[in-house]
Parts: structure tokens; C-alpha cells; sequence
């Protein structure tokens, strides 16, 4: 008997240790949950990245609306000067990369417990929409209410692009309303360094978030009802905590070192050995620009532009394609500027307070409320300061069309021309969408690989929703004459 | 030093071992023919004390006195047994066996069954057959050889990286590799790799799921059964001596145009890595950057006219030196085998260089009833390539070699470190991409590592009917590497195009210990007369630990020396492990009926750490019969023709279980990360299904073995079925999903496949024989259902091309973006310019063959033997992503097929704009001179979509071996051998296919999985050897 309790025991001993034995499936390497802490800077630093690094957003916009082109001795732009916007994988990581990236990590802040972590939660809703917005000026119908569920729905059935410039607006009143409860509330855990944005400043949040519903209302204005336009704003106001007043910039203290400098130095400025990249080399101002700005004794030249060795601008029509052009290489040219790209520790903007002011701008000229004039030379002084450029009062004061505002022909046409200018190499995107919306800036040339004035308004969606969410995604748009629905 | 002493050490183990009986008997064993029957075991009865004969038939044996009774014995012959009598020579005529298929297999955990009881379908290769080619690799040693294998050389670098297949794919993301054991224990295919192949006796292979029942769920894909050679009780001290040298030179290179050389859009352009220039006129003219006044060189001038073999020039002949020596003996109750081994091998690319060394020992003893030994080998290598990252595009070496024109005296370029040369860094003339030469001296990656593979194992026999046996197996790897670039710096006025090319340094470290361990009980009982009884019950465990770590040093201050030290700014670094512990108990009954009925019941309970801890346990069974019909029913082997029939039906069920630490979804440091004090962490790309388990494989299969003319000749057939629910596989989601990965259980798949092997001696003439062996094996995996309405997930998505599973098709199927055609078939191009119109992502074929056959046929005269083996697979697809990379420069031969000219593109039509289409005679393409070939023609990748088909003359061995009589006279010679060998002499591709061998995978590196259907530019061309070789045994 006794025997037996002994058996009984080793087989209990060795069941009870097999168990433990098999108790080793936990990755050392890889923590299986972190705190928003952690998150947040990863999601705001790929914002940056999706903005700024080459061939995303802003250097999309750089080409298309004729800022940026290729110096000699570089075949680096081919799809771009051939708009190939109609393929499936011309700037599909626009689409690939809001995705996996940012919109991925800011998901799963926002879905944070708002009790404590309400600052988190509230921050990472108003990215969403900063995020989901350009994705709809890019492409229109996204999937929206459906997205970011990982293994939950593999394919997101896509959203109607109108509908989700409406749920934006709520998605924004929404996380102001939870930084406002936020505050009142004594739980509240803070951002501090982890918000590489506003570091923890929930006013700045508040601020930003009215600004991007500016710019919704701004595009949407037309197709929404001027009643409809006139109550959000109206609820702005009320909200009371305004716009923002400084360029919105991430900067996680971005350092000397590779993949830790500012994301445009780093495709655009030099490598942390202090040698000039390939994409800096290959990329530098269109002729069309330059004379333009030189026309109109603007300023600004010498901070969007670099000076080249010769001491003298000079910029390459878009499309030349032969390699070895005299006089057009990558030391001849101008090159992108130091207001625009200062060194690898500035801060990457993603939304500038120019724009904000056009923004305002156009409203007023619009009837919203507002001196169109005033905001407008705002705007042009603001594009004037963060490029370092100095006071604007005598560029602005002069009796050029699209410069002095009293003497402009077209008032909505100087507003979006000076909104282009401002935006020039930050958030050139933004100018893109201000074309197929208004039809300005007037007479900008198309790449000499194309005949007529045919600029693409949209992208195509990507290869990668084409090849996994063939159920989903809508049949391919044509991209020069499919706009999206802001300019219909 | 160290050498001698390990020499010494080996001798004194042997003289210990060595002793002296009574007395002696000799003999020659011969077939009916007359000639002499090497291999043949002499065994005294009663005991296991044995000879076995030479490779004349010779023997000689120590017998304890005139009573002893010996038993011959020799696959495939009928055993004899003598009684010595007073005779001190016994010669020996032995006949056929009818019963020729009664040879050994070796199953699971070292068991030896007779080949009648076994209830599923081997294959196996000896050692003669598997070092036919003189291989330096043994998994390359078995292509062609066994039906249902499909072994990939996926590249043929100084140190070959090989995948074993049974049966196709059945897996679509995780591992399709076959199990791998070594002597009784589970090892890897890195370690059968770091084998040396001479120490191998045989390979048998296991292919269906039936191991699983045994070895579990890791031998789902079958089992490769690897035995090393072992000494012979009594067999009398043995020195060999194993040599070869082998040559390897480029094969074939991508069939690329001769005819425009270096220019952009039609103009020569001096300093292009692109051949859009005029065509060849001869005349002389300036390549690279335009010298100033006064520099240390004059322009380089060049006649521009194309070079023959230019590329081909750069690759160097490769030389491998293999040598192994053997020592191996025995006497009534110890055995031993040893063996040290060296490889020293030059690469065809110059300055790549990879040594071995290898040392084997097997020993063991009996005492008793107990008996217990140790099989083990200790395996170092070094490595030394050039590196991968080169140059400021981060390129493999192959693609600085691809970019260089035929008009280019590629091999001219060598002087790379002079500054007065035309190939130093600032003077080279390709704007682009740099100097090969360059590459190689500036670009090493360098490794060490070490591989301790063993086990130790006893035996007790409790009884003459009951064994207890135990095995402890290690599988140790270690190593550490450096991977370095050196700065480059450029002159801007030269070279305006380059940018500086930073340098780094990659030190790492790696290990990985496999523990694994086993205990059997195993007996073996006659019930009645015609009743008998095999059980087997035991346990196993499988214990596996991974550690890579690497630390990365950037801008080094010193040139020239590489140690972290030297780096500057933050160091980066990584560290990786991973854990994985399974273990199972298992019982195995084999009933037997008066020796020709068997049926086979087993089961296996399996314990995984890798899956949910409530559901980490699984069971499953496997039953299986097989009958001798010709001796169940002997009316029908009464004839002259059919000797031997055997059928065969098994049906068996294994799982498989998640990948370590797969379960979780875990967070990752993204590279940006820290900045300072600010740390960040990103949720993986991969999303795991919350309810994800194991997957289920379920087999069906049917085998037949025949005999004919007294089993001169067989057949071996065998048809399966294999149905896997519930596979575990990453398909690729909607990126909107917010992963770019989801592992998930999925649908269901259905494999077939049909295998035959046909061998025997076809001819038969006093000294000269004719021995053939060929195989046929087909398979083919249809996708039955993924996940509700889902049709198809994409694999390795490209983008614009990728491979799928797609529901109803075969798998995997490679799509890719195609022509439009209209309903006759024709392409429709654009009706204003002229251009094909780019169409939608669409499937093409399957990447896997219908079938492979294998061959080998052996010629022998006396001593003189030549052998062949060939193989030919076809039916699939695959991606030439190396033509689809190298179209933008204008290499292709379909670039000059219409003279760079705009031409109408053949049989196409347009839209009249109403939606008929009417036949295009007229409009041509536009800018035929570059951009439409850029633009268009390489959006299409359909064009990139090549017959994968492949014959290959895989090896050839002419061999001569001295006569017993000569090597007898010289009193200490046992056996010599010489031979001459050849290796991939000669393969056959369709002549769509010019770019490489589809057989290479798209990867630099070995991580990943199955690269299957996607054939890329990063490995050196495909390679032809030649070489000789010398074996003598003492």
C-alpha cells in the first residue's frame, strides 16, 4: 500500500513538473503588453516619417504641384514625371503605410481605458482623424468605421469619403470633450516627453483639433451646407479654446545618429556621417518656381531653396530625362532649402499655422466671419517666420497679383496661391488638394512627359487592397478626372 | 600540435580495442556467377561476432573452435549458414534470396525492422549512391535518388544551403522540411548539412506521416533517417582514406543582348550602368568620367563593340578539397568508427573561401546484456564572403556584376586599391554602381561556427523477448560572425553621382541547443505458431533553445580595423531567443501472421509548449497493413516472371502545433527608438487569431513492391491522400486592418501524389552489368476552402506579383499583373499610343512540378563503374524577378528584339471606342528606343512569368577499382578506388527561361521558410564541377 501512495505521488510530481515544463512560451525578447507611454511617440514619430521621408506624403505633393524636380545625372522621378498616379503602385505606401504604421499604434492608444489615460485616448483620436483626412483627400472612399480591427476583420468593408469627413468632425468634437473631462479629473495620467508633439499640453490638443476641423470645413465647404459649415464653426468658438498659433511640429529629440534624425534630413539632408544623400542630390527646385519667386522679389527663396555653388538659383523643368545635362547637376541646382530642412535635430512640421490662417482666410472670404485681408497677411508672415525669413510686410505690400492682397485680381485665387507657397517642401500635399479644389495656383505647367494640362487628381488604391481586399475595395478611379468629392 | 595528439589519442582507443582469437578462417563469398560478393556478413552463430567480406569477397575470420556454425548473410541473398568443421577455408557460393526485399529498414529511434513488416512506403540510399557526386554537402547528395523527394540546392555559394521536400508542400506558410534524425536522434538540416557526407552508411527515408506516430508532430512532412557508419563486431582494424578534388566554373550566365551597350534614351552616355546607347558601331570612345587636365589618368577609350564573356571573366574556377580519414574495427563485444574530415573550398567568386573540419566518433560495447554506446561528431567551419550590403544602395555583389555592359572589359578592373587606376573608386566609369573588385575588398562578412551533434544511448535486454532502451541526443550550434563595410569617399567632380558609402560593423554571436531524449520498452513475442507480437511503448522529449545576438557599429574612426570600439555615435544592437519545448508518450503494436500478414496500430499523446496552456496536448493514431502476397498466396510468384508482391495501406493523423511564441501578439523596439530618454514600443504586424489551434494532417496510403525475374527487378508504387484542416498560416490581410499579418487557422487543403521506382539490373553480360533506378513522383496540392467567402490569401505579395492560395486551384499559384485581351485572345493596346494595357493581377500557374523524375544508371566492367544520375522536373511557374530588376537597364534580349524601334505590337487590336476591338495594324508602340520597355513592357510582369522546367545531369562518376589480386600483393592495401566525377554538367532550360536557375531561391539570407516561385538576382550564377577522387582503405 505504501508503495502505492509513493506511485501515486511521482506520477502526481511528474504531471505537476511536466506542466511547469512546458511553462516556457514567453518571448524575452518582446513584451506582450507596454504602457501608452510607450506607445504614443512611436505613433507620432510615424506620422512624421509618413509625412516627411521620401516619396510619402509631402514629397508627393513637391512633385505634383511642380515645387520639386531631378538635377542632372539622376533618373530618379520617372513614375512622378509620367503622373502614373492610375497605377496601383505609384505612392501605395501612402496607403500602406497610414495603416500599418501610425493609424495602427494610435488605435490602440484610443482604445485605452479614457478614465485615467483620457489624455492619451483623446490625443490619439485627433491623429486618427489629422491621418484619416489625407487619406480621404488621397483617395476617397477609405475604409474608416471598419478599419484597424486586426484579426477581427481582415478585409474592412470602405467607408463613403463624404461620410467620414462627417464622422471626423465627431471623432474631433469627441476627443475635445474627453480632454475637457480629462482635466477635471484628478486620475488623469499625463503625457510629458512621450508626447512628442505637445508634450502633454491639452490646450495645444484642443487647439490642433480646431484646426483640423478648420480644414475640413475649409475643403468641405460647398459640398457641406453654409449652414451646416456655419454651426461647426460656430461651435469652435464656443469651445473657446481656439486655433493653433505655432507650426505643429514631432520632434522626440531627434539626434545625429541613423534612423534618429529629422525623417526629411535624413532622406533629404545628409546621413549621420555628415554625407549628402542621394535623394538630396537627385532633388531640387523646377525652374517654374524659381522664376516665380524671384518675379515677386519673394524672400523666402534663399530658406525654401538652397543657394547652389554658383551663388545663383537655378531650377530643371520637370521631365528632362537625359542623364547628363550640362550645368543641372546636383551642385548646380537648388537643392531643398534650410528654412525648409534647418538640420537632423529641427522638428518635423505637419501642419503648419500658415495654412490655419489661409484656412481662416478663405472662410471669411467666404462670408463666415473674418477680415479675408488680415488673416491673409497673417498667413504670409507665418510662412515668413518658420522659414526664417523675417518680417513680410514689404512682400505682401507690393502691387503684384497673388502677392499684395488689395491688388489681387482674384481674391480666393492669392489666398490658395501664398497657402501653396507657404507650404512649399512641409506640407506641399496640402496645396495638391487646393488645386483640384479651386483650379489655383493658375498656370502651373504639367512635366514635359506629358502633353496638356492633365495633373492627376487623386491616387489609384494601392496593389496590396487590389491583391487582399479584392471584395472591398472600389473599382479603380480614374485618377485625372475622378476627383474626390470636395471638388465636385 | 594538437593534430598528432588527436591521431595518437585515436590509436591507442584502437589497440585497446583490438584482440586475438583462437584461430582462423578465410574465404572468398561469390555470387552464382562466380564473382566475388563484397559486404557479405560473416557472423558466428550465437553471438554477434562477424566479418564482413571485402569488395572481392574476401574474408577472414577468428573462430573459437571446430564447433562453431557460421551464418553468411548479405542483402538480397539467401543466408547460409556452415559449420566450420576442421577447415580453415570456406569458400562460399550464395544465391539470390527470392525474398530480395527482406532488407533492414531503419524506422524510428534506430529500430530495425525487416523490410517485410514494414506496413508504409521507404525509400533508402547507401553511402556508394549518395557520395557518387563526391558532394560536399549530403542533402545534395540526394537529388534525383528518391521518389518523392525534392531536395533545392537554393544556392551554390562556398557553402550550399539545401531544403528537403517530401511530398510537395503541404504547409503554406510555416515549415515544409522534412524531419531530420541522426543516428536514433532528431536533429536539424543544419545539422545533417554539417555532416561530413562520407560518414554516412545510409539515408532511409520515411515518407509518409506514419513517423509522425513516433517522432511527433516536427515528422509530419515525413522523416530522413540518417545512419553513420559504425564498426563491426569482430571486424578486424580498418584505416580509409577518402580524397577528392573538385573544380567549379560559371555554368551559364543570363542570356543577355549584345547588341546597344552603355547610353541613356538611345545616346551613348559614358558614365551609364544602363545599355540604352546606340548599337555597336566599334568605334572608340570615351568610357567613364571625363579626366581634367593633368590627372594621373588619361580618359579611358574604348572601341565600343561588345566583349565576350565579359562578365563571365570576373568568376574565378572554384576549387574544393575534401579529405576524410576513417579508422574503424571491432572485436567480439566492442565496435568503433572515427573519422576526422576536412573541406577546403575557393569559391568562384574571388576571395571567397570556406574550410571545414569535421570529426566523428562512434563507438560502443556490449557487457552482458547491457550494451550502450555513443555516436557523435564535432563539425567547425569558417566562412568567408563577401559581404551582402555593398556599396550606397546597400546590393548583393551579383548585381554590381549585372549592371555592367557588354562593351565593358569587366576583368580589366581588378587594380581597385590603386588610385592610378581605372578601377579605383573615383576613376571607375560607372556612375552608378561600383566596381565589383571594389565590392569584394571592401565587403566581407566572416563567420565561425562550431556544431556538436551526438547522443549517448544503452540498452538492457530484460529478457531474450524484452528491450529497455534510452537515448540522450544533443544538437549544439555556436558561432560568431563580423560583417563589415569599409567608408568610401569620392571625388564630386568624378564621380557626381556617388554618394560617400559609409562603413559599419556587424559583430554577432549565435547558439542553439537541441536536448532531446528518449526511453523505449520494446519486445518482440510469439503468441502461437502463426501469431506474433511487436510492442513498443515509450517517451520522448525535444527540448530546443535559440540565442542570436548582434551589435552594429557605424562610421568607423580607423580604417581597416574591426572591432565596436571603433564605431562612433550610439552602437546599435539586438538580441533573440527563442524557447520550445515538446514531449509525448507513444505506443506501437505490429501483429504478425505467419510472416506475411502485419497490421500496425500506434498512438501518440503529444505536449507542446507553444500552444494555448488549456489546449496543449493532442492524440493521435495511425494504423496500417501489409501483406506478402506472394507468400500468402505463392501460386502467384510461381511463375517466372513475377517473384515478390507486397501491398500496403496505411491511414495516419498528426497535428502540429504553433511556432514559439506565436501565440501572443508581442510589442517590438521599432529601429527609431530610444531617442534619449524617450522609449518607444509598436505593436507587431502580425495578428493572431484569439481562437487559433493546432492544424490537423490526416493520410491515406496505398503501397505496392513487386518482384520480377526472381527479383532481378521492382517496382514500388505508392498513391496518397493527405488532408490538412485547420492549417495554421499567415495570410496577409487588408493593410486597413491595421496588421500586415494574420496568423489564423485556414480552410482546408487536399494532396495527392503518385510515386514509382523502378529498379534493377538490366543487364547482365559475365564482367559487365547495367544497373538502372529511376523515379517518378508527382504531387499536387489543391486549396479546398480557406475561410468563409475568403477565395484566395496572398503568400509573398510583390505587389504586383506575389503567390496565392487560391481556393479550387493548386498551390501555391503565382499571379501577376497581365495583358488585357480581347475575346480572341489578342492584347489590346492603347488605340492612340499603341502600348499594351496594363491588366489586373491575375494567376498564371502553380510554382510547384507535376512531376520530377530521377534517374541513375550505373555501368559496371571489373572494377570499372560509371554512373549518372538526372533529373527533370516540370510543369511550373515561376517569377524571373532577376529579368524583371535588370529590365530598366536595358539588358534584355526582348529590349533588342524589335531593333529599339517603335514597332506594332504582334498580334493585338484596340478598342474602336464602342467596345469591339478590331485588329491593330497600324499603331505602334511609343518610344521603342527605352521608355516603352521601362515603362510598359516591365509593368507587365507577366512577361517575368517563366517555365520553371529543368532537366539536370546532377552527376557523373567513372570509377576504377583495383583488383583484389593487386591490391592483395601488396600486403597492406585493402581496397583502392579512383574516380573522376562531375557535378550539374549539364542542364537544359527552356529557352524562355535565360536568366538563372528557378531552383534558387529570392533571398539572401535562410530565414526564410519557403521561398518557393519567386527566383531572384541576389545568388552568383549556377555553377558546373568537375573533379576527381581517391579511396583507399588499409
Amino acid at each position: 500500500m505504501k508503495k502505492h501512495i509513493f506511485i501515486y505521488i511521482f506520477i502526481a510530481t511528474l504531471i505537476v513538473s511536466c506542466n511547469n515544463y512546458l511553462d516556457v512560451n514567453t518571448d524575452p525578447n518582446r513584451p506582450t503588453s507596454v504602457t501608452p507611454e510607450l506607445m504614443l511617440p512611436v505613433a507620432q514619430n510615424y506620422t512624421a516619417r509618413w509625412m516627411k521621408t521620401d516619396r510619402r506624403v509631402n514629397h508627393l505633393g513637391n512633385m505634383i504641384m511642380y515645387n520639386w524636380s531631378e538635377s542632372a545625372g539622376f533618373s530618379w522621378y520617372n513614375d512622378e514625371f509620367q503622373y502614373l498616379a492610375n497605377s496601383t503602385t505609384f505612392y501605395d505606401e501612402l496607403f500602406d503605410d497610414a495603416y500599418a504604421d501610425a493609424l495602427k499604434q494610435y488605435s490602440l492608444i484610443a482604445s485605452q481605458d479614457p478614465a485615467t489615460l483620457g489624455v492619451y485616448v483623446a490625443s490619439a483620436n485627433i491623429m486618427m482623424a489629422y491621418t484619416y483626412q489625407i487619406l480621404v483627400d488621397l483617395y476617397g472612399d477609405i475604409p474608416y468605421s471598419d478599419a484597424l480591427q486586426r484579426g477581427t476583420n481582415p478585409t474592412p468593408a470602405y467607408d463613403d469619403a463624404e461620410d467620414v469627413y462627417a464622422g471626423l468632425l465627431v471623432q474631433l468634437t469627441d476627443a475635445i470633450t474627453m480632454l475637457e473631462d480629462a482635466e477635471a479629473n484628478e486620475l488623469t495620467v499625463y503625457p510629458s516627453d512621450d508626447d512628442t508633439i505637445f508634450g502633454g499640453d491639452t490646450e495645444a490638443w484642443k487647439q490642433f483639433a480646431n484646426s483640423i476641423k478648420l480644414r475640413i470645413l475649409t475643403r468641405a465647404n460647398g459640398v457641406m451646407s453654409s449652414t451646416d459649415v456655419s454651426s461647426e464653426l460656430a461651435a469652435i468658438v464656443t469651445q473657446g479654446s481656439g486655433y493653433i498659433s505655432a507650426d505643429v511640429m514631432v520632434n522626440p529629440g531627434y539626434i545625429n545618429e541613423d534612423d534618429k534624425q529629422n525623417p526629411q534630413w535624413e532622406d533629404f539632408g545628409e546621413d549621420s556621417g555628415g554625407s549628402e544623400t542621394l535623394s538630396g542630390q537627385a532633388t531640387c527646385a523646377t525652374d517654374y518656381i524659381i522664376n516665380l519667386l524671384q518675379n515677386t522679389n519673394d524672400t523666402r527663396i534663399d530658406y525654401i531653396y538652397e543657394i547652389p555653388l554658383s551663388g545663383s538659383h537655378n531650377g530643371v523643368p520637370q521631365g528632362i530625362t537625359s542623364s547628363a545635362d550640362a550645368g543641372q547637376g546636383p551642385d548646380d541646382v537648388s537643392n531643398i532649402g534650410p528654412g525648409v530642412m534647418a538640420g537632423y535635430d529641427m522638428g518635423a512640421t505637419i501642419f503648419t499655422v500658415a495654412e490655419n490662417y489661409f484656412n481662416q482666410a478663405e472662410l471669411a472670404l467666404n462670408g463666415f466671419g473674418g477680415d479675408p485681408q488680415t488673416l491673409y497677411e497673417s498667413g504670409v508672415q507665418a510662412s515668413f517666420t518658420s522659414l526664417g525669413a523675417g518680417s513680410a510686410t514689404a512682400y505682401y505690400g507690393q502691387s503684384i497679383d497673388n502677392v499684395g492682397y488689395a491688388f489681387s485680381s482674384d481674391k480666393l485665387e492669392a489666398i490658395i496661391t501664398q497657402k501653396w507657397l507657404a507650404v512649399n517642401g512641409i506640407t506641399a500635399e496640402q496645396s495638391w488638394f487646393d488645386l483640384s479644389r479651386t483650379g489655383f495656383p493658375s498656370g502651373l505647367p504639367v512635366s514635359l512627359e506629358k502633353s496638356g494640362l492633365v495633373r492627376p487628381v487623386r491616387l489609384s488604391y494601392p496593389a496590396s487592397e487590389v491583391g487582399t481586399n479584392a471584395v472591398n475595395v472600389p473599382t479603380s478611379p480614374n485618377a485625372f478626372s475622378s476627383t474626390i468629392f470636395w471638388a465636385n | 600540435m594538437k593534430r598528432i595528439l588527436l591521431l595518437s589519442m585515436v590509436f591507442s582507443f584502437v589497440f585497446a580495442l583490438s584482440s586475438f582469437a583462437q584461430r582462423t578462417v578465410s574465404g572468398k563469398v561469390t555470387d552464382e556467377t562466380g564473382e566475388g560478393l563484397p559486404g557479405v556478413n560473416v557472423v558466428i552463430k550465437g553471438t554477434t561476432t562477424g566479418v564482413t567480406s571485402d569488395l572481392d569477397g574476401n574474408y577472414q575470420i577468428s573462430v573459437p573452435d571446430d564447433n562453431t556454425v557460421l551464418v553468411y548473410s548479405s542483402v538480397g541473398m539467401a543466408t547460409q549458414e556452415v559449420s566450420v568443421g576442421a577447415r580453415s577455408a570456406i569458400d562460399l557460393s550464395m544465391a539470390l534470396d527470392t525474398k530480395m526485399l527482406q532488407e533492414v529498414v531503419v524506422t524510428g529511434y534506430g529500430i530495425e525492422r525487416a523490410a517485410n513488416e514494414v506496413t508504409y512506403q521507404t525509400d533508402r540510399v547507401d553511402s556508394d549512391l549518395l557520395m557518387q557526386g563526391q558532394q560536399q554537402v549530403a542533402g545534395a547528395g540526394l537529388v534525383g535518388k528518391v521518389a518523392g523527394m525534392q531536395v533545392n540546392v537554393q544556392n551554390n555559394g562556398v557553402n550550399p544551403q539545401t531544403q528537403i521536400l517530401l511530398r510537395g508542400n503541404r504547409s503554406i506558410t510555416s515549415n515544409n522540411e522534412a524531419m531530420i534524425v541522426i543516428d536514433g536522434s532528431v536533429a536539424t538540416v543544419g545539422a545533417f548539412n554539417d555532416l561530413n557526407p562520407s560518414d554516412i552508411q545510409s539515408i532511409n527515408v520515411l515518407k509518409g506521416a506514419n513517423a509522425g506516430a513516433l517522432y511527433g508532430s516536427r515528422a509530419s512532412n515525413g522523416a530522413v533517417i540518417i545512419s553513420t557508419k559504425q564498426g563491426q563486431y569482430g571486424q578486424d582494424f580498418a584505416i580509409g582514406v577518402n580524397t577528392s578534388v573538385t573544380f567549379e566554373t560559371v555554368a551559364y550566365l543570363p542570356d543577355f543582348q549584345t547588341k546597344h551597350g552603355i547610353g541613356w534614351d538611345g545616346g551613348y552616355n559614358a558614365i551609364e550602368n544602363t545599355n540604352w546607347g546606340p548599337r555597336f558601331d566599334g568605334v572608340v570612345r570615351r568610357v567613364g568620367p571625363d579626366f581634367p587636365d593633368g590627372y594621373i589618368l588619361e580618359d579611358q577609350m574604348l572601341a565600343y563593340a561588345p566583349i565576350e564573356d565579359n562578365l563571365r571573366d570576373f568568376f574565378e574556377t572554384g576549387k574544393t578539397v575534401q579529405n576524410t580519414v576513417y579508422f574503424s574495427g571491432g572485436d567480439e563485444t566492442g565496435k568503433f568508427f572515427m573519422s576526422v574530415g576536412n573541406v577546403s573550398t575557393d569559391g568562384i567568386v574571388p576571395q571567397d573561401t570556406y574550410e571545414r573540419n569535421t570529426l566523428r566518433v562512434n563507438a560502443s560495447k556490449k557487457m552482458g546484456k547491457l550494451e550502450f554506446g555513443i555516436n557523435s561528431t564535432y563539425f567547425t567551419d569558417e566562412t568567408n564572403v563577401v559581404g551582402d550590403d555593398i556599396g550606397d544602395q546597400d546590393r548583393p555583389l551579383y548585381w554590381f556584376i549585372l549592371n555592367t555592359q557588354s562593351n565593358i572589359p569587366l576583368s580589366s578592373y581588378k587594380d581597385w586599391d590603386n588610385p592610378a587606376s581605372y578601377a579605383h573608386a573615383d576613376n571607375y566609369y560607372n556612375a552608378y554602381y561600383q566596381n565589383p573588385y571594389w565590392a569584394i575588398g571592401t565587403n566581407r562578412d566572416t563567420d565561425k561556427t562550431n556544431r556538436l551533434v551526438g547522443n549517448v544511448y544503452g540498452s538492457y535486454e530484460i529478457n531474450d523477448k524484452l528491450i529497455l532502451s534510452s537515448r540522450l541526443g544533443i544538437n549544439r550550434l555556436a558561432g560568431t560572425g563580423k560583417n563589415w563595410r569599409d567608408g568610401q569617399e569620392y571625388n564630386e567632380d568624378l564621380q557626381p553621382a556617388h554618394t560617400t558609402v559609409s562603413s559599419f560593423l556587424e559583430d554577432s554571436e549565435f547558439q542553439s541547443v537541441e536536448v532531446n531524449g528518449n526511453v523505449l520498452l520494446s519486445g518482440n513475442y510469439d503468441l502461437s505458431s502463426d501469431f506474433s507480437i511487436t510492442p513498443i511503448v515509450g517517451a520522448s522529449f525535444i527540448d530546443y533553445e535559440y540565442r542570436d545576438s548582434e551589435i552594429i557599429a557605424v562610421n568607423l574612426s580607423i580604417p581597416g580595423f574591426y572591432d565596436i570600439s571603433n564605431g562612433t555615435g550610439e552602437l546599435g544592437g539586438t538580441v533573440d531567443q527563442s524557447r520550445k519545448r515538446t514531449y509525448g508518450f507513444f505506443a506501437d503494436v505490429t501483429l504478425g501472421y505467419q510472416g506475411w500478414a502485419f497490421l500496425n496500430l500506434a498512438g501518440r499523446q503529444d505536449y507542446t509548449s507553444t500552444l494555448p496552456e488549456d489546449d496543449n496536448s493532442y492524440f493521435y493514431p495511425a494504423a496500417s497493413v501489409s501483406v506478402i502476397l506472394s507468400d500468402a498466396i505463392p501460386s502467384i510468384a510461381s511463375g517466372n516472371l513475377l517473384s515478390f508482391a507486397k501491398v500496403t495501406l496505411s491511414n495516419a493523423t498528426v497535428y502540429n502545433d504553433l511556432g514559439t511564441f506565436a501565440l501572443n501578439e508581442r510589442f517590438f523596439q521599432p529601429d527609431y527608438f530610444p531617442y534619449g530618454g524617450v522609449n518607444g514600443f509598436e505593436q507587431t504586424a502580425t495578428a493572431v487569431d484569439e481562437s487559433i489551434s493546432k492544424e490537423k494532417l490526416n493520410t491515406w496510403e496505398g503501397g505496392l513492391n513487386l518482384g520480377f525475374l526472381n527479383d532481378r527487378f521492382s517496382l514500388d508504387a505508392s498513391l496518397y491522400r493527405t488532408k490538412i484542416t485547420e492549417l495554421i498560416t499567415s495570410v496577409t490581410p487588408s493593410v486597413a486592418s491595421g496588421s500586415e499579418a494574420f496568423l489564423t487557422n485556414i480552410g482546408k487543403l487536399m494532396s495527392t501524389g503518385l510515386e514509382l521506382t523502378v529498379s534493377g539490373n538490366v543487364l547482365k553480360l559475365r564482367d559487365f552489368s547495367w544497373d538502372a533506378n529511376v523515379n517518378y513522383s508527382s504531387s499536387e496540392t489543391i486549396v479546398r476552402k480557406i475561410k468563409d467567402d475568403l477565395k484566395e490569401v496572398a503568400l509573398d505579395d510583390y505587389g504586383t506579383y506575389g503567390t496565392y492560395a487560391i481556393v479550387g486551384e493548386a498551390f501555391p499559384q503565382l499571379k501577376a499583373t497581365s495583358y488585357v485581351r480581347d475575346d480572341q485572345g489578342r492584347v489590346v493596346v492603347d488605340a492612340s499610343t499603341g502600348d499594351p494595357l496594363i491588366g489586373t493581377v491575375d494567376a498564371h500557374g502553380k510554382t510547384t512540378p507535376d512531376y520530377i523524375i530521377g534517374a541513375t544508371n550505373k555501368f559496371s566492367y571489373k572494377g570499372i563503374s560509371l554512373s549518372a544520375t538526372v533529373d527533370y522536373r516540370t510543369g511550373h511557374i515561376y517569377f524571373s524577378q532577376g529579368s524583371n530588376s535588370m529590365e530598366f537597364t536595358g539588358k534584355s534580349k526582348e529590349s533588342v528584339s524589335a531593333n529599339r524601334q517603335d514597332f506594332v505590337f504582334p498580334n493585338s487590336s484596340y478598342d474602336q471606342g464602342d467596345g469591339t476591338f478590331v485588329e491593330n495594324n497600324s499603331v505602334t508602340i511609343s518610344n521603342g528606343v527605352m521608355g516603352f520597355w521601362q515603362n510598359v513592357w516591365n509593368d507587365i510582369k507577366e512577361n517575368y512569368v517563366k517555365d520553371a522546367t529543368a532537366f539536370k545531369v546532377r552527376e557523373v562518376a567513372l570509377s576504377y577499382t583495383l583488383p583484389s589480386s593487386v591490391t592483395a600483393k601488396t600486403g597492406f592495401l585493402k581496397s583502392a578506388t579512383v574516380g573522376f566525377v562531375g557535378r550539374n554538367i549539364f542542364t537544359k532550360l527552356p529557352e524562355q527561361n535565360r536568366f538563372s536557375d528557378p531552383e534558387f531561391r529570392n533571398t539572401r539570407s535562410t530565414d526564410d521558410e519557403n521561398g518557393i516561385g519567386i527566383g531572384g538576382y541576389l545568388q552568383s550564377p549556377p555553377t558546373r564541377s568537375f573533379g576527381f577522387s581517391l579511396n583507399v582503405e588499409f
